[in-house]
């Protein structure tokens, strides 16, 4: 197994992270937060993000309003709820620990 | 030139080339198999349809309102395999039968299919003897008996089962046609699949050409004399070596008749001394002839064909010669009552008589 393919999986373990991460900048849109992740490690596509903001809507972790496009019909823009900030913060501080304990490994 | 079909994508129509539409149903089939176990699958699937409205809008302007084939594979491409989440990755969701299979736990796996190797109809007979693990003929018999009993309602049913039931189409399906139980949920998710199928309606005419295709083939096989009935009982397989070139020698001899028939019909407008009235057009002459060979051919060629046909159950090597004697001295009393009673038919059987003897007389002098 290359190094790639053992990444992968840690990879898709941070993709909600990175999702949280994205829409607590803003309320952004699926075409938006595919455009922030695909020049990053993170890069996806649809078939997996709407799965998976759906199954983050369903745990609360997010929210989506309809807005009007010039473009088409209306959009889904997602945005956090109070959950998902609770829990970006978390995994926030869970990530500075995570580094911390493998940083103190090293040594 | 491409076939173009309309399309509705999340409220919104488009259209698309064939290659591109069977490559659309193709992906959002599978997006449906492996969201199956997703409370979200409905919300997941319009989103996706969106998505592709969306990149379909971007290739299409004032000159251009079809999106092709290749262009439909590319947004495919784009959107990448769906993911179910649920901690697996996309190759791992690849087969959510397997995945079901595994859930379901250890033991035989059984569950109910329609099968077409050995099938009459579409399968449904097959498929139950298969789960109930008896014999097909007994399972037949059984449904014939139930039809006569409720007066046609079991035939209804059957075309019911035919398209609630899948078919087993990959080996591993085979093997579970006498296995995993078929649970009523599934049956409801599958006749709501089946009918969204029947109502978007190329994809029904596509099963409607398939299911064509096979009867066609099955036809095929049926006529092809192949060998015998391995299947069948000693004593049947001695009555169809017997009786199959006694109907193979009648069935020539009926085919040589309307040949002949159809030949002196155009030449003389007679058949056998007997003369077309003249106020009946020519072509419904033929369609007469055609009729009355058909009449008389069928149950030889049905015989002969039951003779030789190795799919075709024992019992009804039995049955089609029984009938055909029966036939046979129908045929044979009316002709003999019409030769004593009808003068037409009298002097038409004798006009054929005289031909055959002249037409041998004449093959001897050769």
């Amino acid at each position: 197994m290359g190094a790639n393919e053992k990444f992968a999986a840690i990879r898709k373990g941070l993709l909600e992270f990175a999702i949280l991460k994205i829409v607590s900048s803003d309320k952004v849109y699926v075409a938006d937060m595919l455009q922030r992740l695909a020049d990053t490690d993170f890069a996806t596509q649809e078939g997996t993000l709407y799965p998976l903001l759906s199954r983050m809507r369903r745990e609360g972790l997010l929210d989506y309003e309809w807005r009007e496009s010039d473009a088409g019909p209306p959009r889904k823009y997602y945005r956090l709820t109070a959950a998902g900030r609770a829990q970006l913060g978390e995994l926030n501080d869970y990530w500075k620990y995570v580094n911390t304990t493998l940083n103190q490994l090293g040594r | 030139m491409q076939k173009v079909v309309g399309i509705n994508l999340n409220g919104r129509a488009y259209h698309v080339e064939e290659p591109g539409y069977d490559a659309l149903v193709a992906y959002l089939d599978r997006a449906g198999t492996r969201l199956s176990d997703s409370p979200d699958r409905a919300e997941v699937l319009a989103d996706l349809e969106q998505a592709i409205a969306e990149k379909c809008d971007r290739l299409l302007g004032p000159h251009k309102t079809v999106v092709a084939g290749g262009e439909i594979d590319r947004i495919l491409a784009e959107m990448g395999p769906v993911d179910a989440g649920d901690g697996e990755t996309a190759a791992g969701a690849a087969d959510a039968d397997a995945k079901t299979a595994a859930r379901d736990g250890a033991g035989p796996a059984k569950r109910l299919y329609q099968i077409r190797e050995g099938a009459m109809i579409s399968g449904v007979c097959a498929g139950f003897a298969a789960y109930l693990n008896v014999d097909v003929t007994i399972v037949r018999i059984v449904f014939v008996l139930l039809a006569i009993l409720t007066k046609g309602a079991a035939l209804f049913f059957y075309g019911v089962l035919m398209f609630v039931i899948p078919y087993a189409q990959t080996s591993e399906e085979r093997a579970a046609a006498s296995g995993r139980p078929f649970t009523a949920q599934e049956l409801i998710e599958q006749a709501k699949r089946n009918y969204a199928d029947f109502r978007t309606n190329p994809k029904w005419k596509r099963h409607w050409r398939r299911q064509q295709i096979e009867w066609q083939r099955r036809f095929r096989n049926a006529t092809a004399p192949h060998g015998w009935n391995a299947g069948a009982s000693y004593a049947s397989q001695i009555w169809v070596s017997a009786t199959a070139p006694f109907f193979g020698l009648i069935n020539a001899a009926l085919a040589l008749a309307l040949v002949f028939a159809l030949y002196s019909l155009t030449t003389t407008r007679a058949v056998f001394g007997v003369p077309l009235p003249a106020d009946v057009p020519l072509w419904a002459g033929f369609v007469i002839v055609f009729g009355l060979y058909q009449l008389i051919a069928t149950p030889f060629i049905t015989a002969h064909r039951a003779a030789a046909n190795p799919g075709t159950p024992g019992i009804f090597v039995w049955v089609s010669p029984v009938t055909n004697i029966v036939w046979l001295a129908a045929i044979g009393y009316s002709m003999w009552y019409g030769y004593h009673h009808v003068p037409a038919v009298h002097d038409a059987i004798d006009t054929v008589i005289a031909t055959l003897r002249h037409t041998a007389a004449e093959m001897q002098e050769r």
